[in-house]
């Protein structure tokens, strides 16, 4: 068969990409952040593997317009499109889709990712689309599923695979039950960089201080926790997969010593904890691959990784570490089933930064609940991490409810959503009747953001160069070039609709 | 820019008791927090001298006065090690309770089989002292039959062990079970521990014609 993994080109009014960033989210920005979709390039490699021909359309990646994009999967003439949905642009895909049959009447077209895995009636009402696959683990059903339409001219009607929504002849709709939850993730093959064009993906990206970068297959498929409730990696359908750590340091030896890879980042929604963190850092140590000049990132949680395991992740050269921080006060974390308490933050930080690495804190704002208050006390308390040199870089986004996780099922369920349209929902703006204006909260962000030009944390800056660490210089005067013009974007990004009077009902009495 | 005082606003509570069930597994019971449990969900208990914690499931009957956790000390683990050593009196921190790997109101009624590998266990020693009028089927994976906690607490007929390194030569798997005894069909099936028994359940489930729909897993490791 012939099958396109495609991302079309998605451009808004203002001229901005739709980009894929951090867990799969899509905000659209005008400085390109192009991330390799991990468990879709071992998809397109596993199809490739069995003999299927395989096509790696990123069209955003591979710098094409909507048309150009459309009119080259027109002549490639695919038999299968798979695409990859989130909340913000399911209207744009709804359309795309029926472009797609237009040209392409015969080519079935698959729809995959956390909106509609959640949604899959929805989708297939909406849109033309053939087929939604229900797991996220597309690589695995991809390379069942293709396989057996190959062979099953009448799959429509015979395919018992789980986890799909399939369109009958006419307008019924089948389903094949719940998907499986777990996986075995080491008998997914390991991405051919090659085919995926990693190259495009290589270089620009905020994360990486040095380049070229890449994204290493993730570890985790979705979370290990699992229970934040805002995150699309939550939900009673699913559990977690795990990757070896035998075979991730195989990549990650291929990465380094084959393709001269700088930086790696891993961006399973968190990262390996306990005997498998040490297990790995240990045999990055052990193979030598400390001392090539690359450096490794990860996504881990508060009151997740320990002293002596960061101690050795510090050894084995590890920099970037993100943490999910959301906000400063405990009834937020409690509503958000973080799982951590606050007095525990300071000390991971502390570690973190004593063995040389760069943590990196995510914050986010405009909970329907958040009071000036609680959103004081994270801005405040952000500052002082930040200008005491806890964390070294952060990122602020505006509370969003996504792909129906249960923190979206809850904004539906206290009526506090402002807007049914999706197109909406591209996190450049807050959705949810809050207790106190909106521009309150643009206000938080534009402040948190302006950190990075306090001459206190740029007088930090300089003192962490005191370490002798050669990512300190490359922080302050490569990186943060990069980052002025990254702050700006992301200031303009989530502060445009300020002083635009919200809807009556945005302001709860 | 005054640091706020966490410490103040900590949520630890006291050990109750620690009953040592194996050399290396324990059921550990702490004062219950004030707050709506369901059955099938997980806490996270944590120590404040090493500041990390770990997701637990709860062991014992959702509306008991306190809660239990059957916890196995892992080689090399700080949490589960550190907790082994506690003594009534000492404090833990708990988050939660968090998870859906519970019976819905509507399910109660089904016929289940709980599927589980050494403490994967725990949510369902918790379902069956919440409801005790469940109708249930426990398969139990262990490597030693001293693994076979609590078994008293099981209707007769209603728990076997799966024993896979049994003194007298003979072993079996939870797999091995499912392959030589098919599950009723309308059976809904909870899996709940090491990652690839599940994994290889499901496999098998599937193979004899059971639906996606009718399987829930939870991984602890």
């Amino acid at each position: 068969m012939r099958v396109a993994i495609s991302y079309p080109p998605i451009v808004n009014d203002l001229g901005q990409k739709a980009m894929v960033s951090q867990n799969r989210n899509v905000q659209y920005f005008k400085e390109p952040t192009y991330l390799l979709p991990v468990t879709y390039a071992q998809a397109a490699t596993w199809l490739k593997r069995d003999g299927h021909d395989v096509l790696w359309d990123d069209g955003n990646a591979q710098l094409k317009t909507y048309k150009q994009w459309l009119e080259d999967l027109q002549n490639w003439k695919p038999d299968m499109v798979v695409l990859e949905s989130t909340t913000p642009v399911m209207k744009f895909y709804w359309k795309a889709i029926e472009e797609i049959k237009s040209i392409l009447p015969s080519t079935i077209v698959a729809m995959t990712g956390y909106h509609s895995m959640r949604m899959p009636e929805e989708t297939m009402q909406e849109s033309v689309a053939d087929l939604v696959i229900r797991s996220s683990n597309v690589d695995f059903v991809l390379h069942r599923l293709v396989d057996y339409i190959s062979n099953n001219p009448a799959w429509r009607l015979t395919c018992s695979l789980e986890g799909l929504h399939l369109r009958m002849r006419g307008k019924e709709i089948r389903s094949t039950g719940n998907f499986r939850q777990v996986e075995p993730l080491d008998k997914s093959p390991l991405i051919d960089r090659e085919f995926v064009r990693w190259r495009d993906y290589a270089f620009e990206n905020g994360n990486f201080l040095q380049t070229p970068g890449t994204y290493a297959t993730s570890v985790i498929r979705d979370c290990m926790f699992g229970k934040c409730t805002f995150c699309r990696y939550n939900g009673p359908e699913l559990t977690f997969s795990m990757m070896s750590v035998q075979r991730s340091l195989d990549e990650y030896e291929d990465l380094i010593n084959n393709h001269g890879v700088k930086e790696i980042f891993d961006d399973s929604g968190v990262w390996y904890r306990g005997k498998e963190a040490r297990e790995f850092a240990q045999g990055i140590i052990d193979r030598g691959l400390n001392k090539k000049d690359c450096y490794f990132g990860i996504n881990t949680r508060f009151e997740y990784l320990d002293e002596e395991t960061i101690m050795l992740m510090g050894e084995a050269n590890f920099r970037f570490v993100l943490l999910g921080y959301e906000a400063a006060d405990n009834e937020t974390l409690q509503r958000l089933n973080k799982g951590y308490q606050l007095q525990h933050v300071e000390n991971c930080l502390k570690w973190l930064t004593k063995y040389g690495m760069h943590p990196h804190l995510t914050i986010m704002v405009g909970y329907y609940w958040q009071t000036q208050e609680q959103l004081d006390k994270t801005v405040s308390e952000v500052k002082r991490l930040m200008l005491y040199g806890f964390a070294r870089t952060l990122q602020v986004t505006l509370c969003t409810p996504l792909d129906y996780t249960p923190y979206h099922q809850e904004c539906i369920k206290e009526g506090v959503l402002l807007t049914n349209n999706y197109d909406d929902f591209d996190m450049s703006k807050l959705i949810v009747k809050t207790p106190i204006p909106h521009d309150q909260y643009y206000k938080a962000v534009r402040e948190m953001y302006g950190i990075a030009f306090n001459p206190l944390f740029i007088l930090r800056q300089l003192r962490f160069l005191l370490n002798g660490r050669k990512r300190d210089w490359q922080f302050l005067f490569t990186y943060s070039i990069r980052a002025i013009r990254r702050v700006r974007q992301h200031i303009f990004n989530l502060t445009r609709h300020e002083g635009i009077k919200a809807s009556k009902s945005s302001i709860v009495s | 820019m005054n640091k706020i005082d966490y410490n103040q606003q900590m949520q630890t509570f006291p050990v109750l008791e620690i009953k040592h069930k194996t050399q290396n597994t324990f059921c550990l019971r702490v004062a219950r927090p004030n707050v709506s449990i369901s059955s099938g969900q997980c806490f996270n208990v944590g120590i404040s001298g090493i500041d990390i914690n770990r997701e637990y499931s709860m062991y014992s009957d959702a509306a008991a006065p306190y809660l239990e956790f059957l916890i196995r000390a892992v080689e090399g683990g700080l949490v589960s090690t550190y907790l082994q050593k506690l003594k009534p009196g000492d404090l833990v921190e708990l988050d939660g309770p968090y998870g859906e790997f519970c019976i819905p109101p509507g399910r109660i009624n089904s016929k289940f089989v709980f599927i589980g590998s050494g403490t994967g266990i725990a949510p369902f020693h918790s379902f069956i002292k919440t409801y005790p009028t469940l109708n249930y089927l426990i398969l139990h994976g262990i490597r030693n039959s001293d693994e076979a906690y609590d078994a008293d607490d099981y209707q007769q007929g209603r728990y076997i062990t799966c024993v896979s390194q049994n003194i007298n030569g003979q072993s079996m798997r939870v797999t091995d079970y499912l392959r030589e005894n098919h599950l009723s069909k309308d059976s809904i099936i909870y899996l709940c521990g090491n990652r690839n028994m599940i994994i290889d359940c499901v496999q098998i489930l599937f193979d004899q014609g059971m639906n996606g729909d009718q399987i829930i897993s939870e991984v602890f490791f």
